[in-house]
């Protein structure tokens, strides 16, 4: 091989310009490229493990809203079997009320009938003995005070005896 | 032997094959590296952005490996060029080469040429036209005085005193060995190179003179030469990087 001067002179002035050129028009903007990648990466990377985050936290939150939940849910039923109870043994009591005052109406209206009954009975009595007595004693009873005494003494033993 | 269309223009030798082969490497990295960046994007590269990226990573795990990748990212655009340049040069004989006869002196651009100069009658040369530029030692020479002077600058420029104290040591008198050392390592990275890429094209010819039954032979060696292209495309780059990081990084503890 011969050495020509020329021949490496232009080889550095070929690779010079290429240098200059390629740096000037593509790496630059090529390692700006790669550079946003990175970055771009950099922040999505970041961005995923705060969502993660945002979504740990939000899973928390969920199961503290659940576990609230499910505790108000108890309180209620627990509210709800006082209450109810409570409405059973007013309830009970009120038809308890009721059922001695129907009864105490019940044996107090007896009460009244039976001595209307007696009452009605005893006159009744009365009367037809008098009036019996009267027909069969016409003629030596007068209107006399003692025999209706001794009359009526003897209704009342007659109706007090029940 | 075949001759390079050498030509004296107002007593300056230019030699065309050099030449085309410079610019025709130099416009294919050009062309090859526009292309890839025309369309940039972040979010959807193309094809030929993504490999483009890939050789950039190359180059900066190269770097990396030499020195801190902090102080070597000036160096990823040279080391980018030096890579493509050399890889397509290397590529470039490989598919053909371009050879014509001369019988008679051939004028071109109104010069002659130098080896057809003297042709008598009955004999003839071969020029040789198109080659892998990095088949010559000129080219290779030019890429590692590029190297060299680089080197050296930088180690001035970044190093200062320590520069020029790694000459005498560890002792004076290591001095001329230190200054062949420094000298040899672009004459070894110019004639590794030529010489691979020499040799290739060489065996490449010899191959192809066994006629018909030189392509299997052919088909073996192109592709282990598309692989000693890339193999000293990358030495050569990787030695740029360890050369700059020699020079321009001064450690304490070697001392």
């Amino acid at each position: 091989m011969t050495i020509v001067w020329t021949n490496i002179l232009f080889s550095i002035i070929a690779f010079g310009i290429l240098y200059f050129l390629l740096s000037k028009f593509a790496f630059s903007k090529l390692f700006g490229i790669m550079e946003k990648r990175r970055e771009m990466v950099l922040q999505q990377m970041d961005e995923a493990a705060k969502t993660r985050e945002q979504a740990v936290a939000y899973v928390e939150e969920q199961k503290q809203a659940l576990q609230q939940a499910r505790q108000e849910a108890q309180a209620i039923i627990q509210q709800s079997q006082v209450t109810s109870n409570n409405q059973v043994d007013k309830l009970l009591d009120q038809a308890k009320a009721e059922a001695t005052r129907l009864k105490d109406e019940a044996v107090r209206d007896i009460e009244s009938e039976k001595n209307k009954a007696v009452e009605a009975l005893r006159s009744e009595l009365g009367t037809a003995s008098v009036r019996i007595a009267s027909k069969l004693l016409e003629k030596e009873v007068k209107a006399d005070g003692e025999q209706e005494q001794l009359v009526d003494q003897y209704l009342k033993e007659v109706g007090g005896r029940p | 032997m075949h001759e390079m269309p050498l030509i004296y223009v107002g007593g300056i030798p230019i030699d065309l094959s050099a030449v085309l082969m410079l610019v025709i490497s130099s416009v294919i990295v050009f062309a090859l590296v526009m292309l890839s960046v025309r369309n940039l994007s972040v979010e959807n590269p193309s094809k030929l952005q993504n490999f483009m990226e890939w050789v950039v990573e190359f180059v900066q795990g190269l770097i990396s490996s030499a020195m801190d990748l902090k102080k070597g990212k000036p160096y990823i655009s040279l080391g980018l060029t030096l890579i493509l340049f050399i890889f397509v040069s290397n590529l470039l004989g490989l598919p053909f080469s371009f050879i014509t006869e001369a019988h008679e002196p051939v004028h071109i651009f109104g010069h002659v040429i130098e080896a057809t100069k003297n042709l008598t009658h009955g004999e003839h040369v071969e020029i040789l036209w198109y080659k892998s530029p990095t088949a010559d030692i000129n080219v290779t020479a030019g890429l590692a005085i590029v190297v060299f002077v680089l080197m050296n600058y930088l180690g001035i420029k970044l190093n200062g005193k320590h520069y020029f104290k790694h000459y005498i040591e560890p002792f004076p008198i290591f001095l001329p060995l230190n200054i062949i050392e420094n000298l040899a390592k672009p004459v070894a990275l110019a004639i590794r190179l030529f010489a691979n890429i020499f040799a290739g094209e060489v065996l490449i010819t010899v191959i192809l003179k066994l006629g018909i039954f030189s392509i299997p032979f052919l088909a073996v060696w192109q592709g282990f030469s598309i692989f000693v292209g890339a193999l000293q495309a990358f030495i050569f780059t990787i030695l740029t990087m360890v050369y700059i990081a020699q020079m321009t990084i001064h450690e304490e503890e070697a001392h």
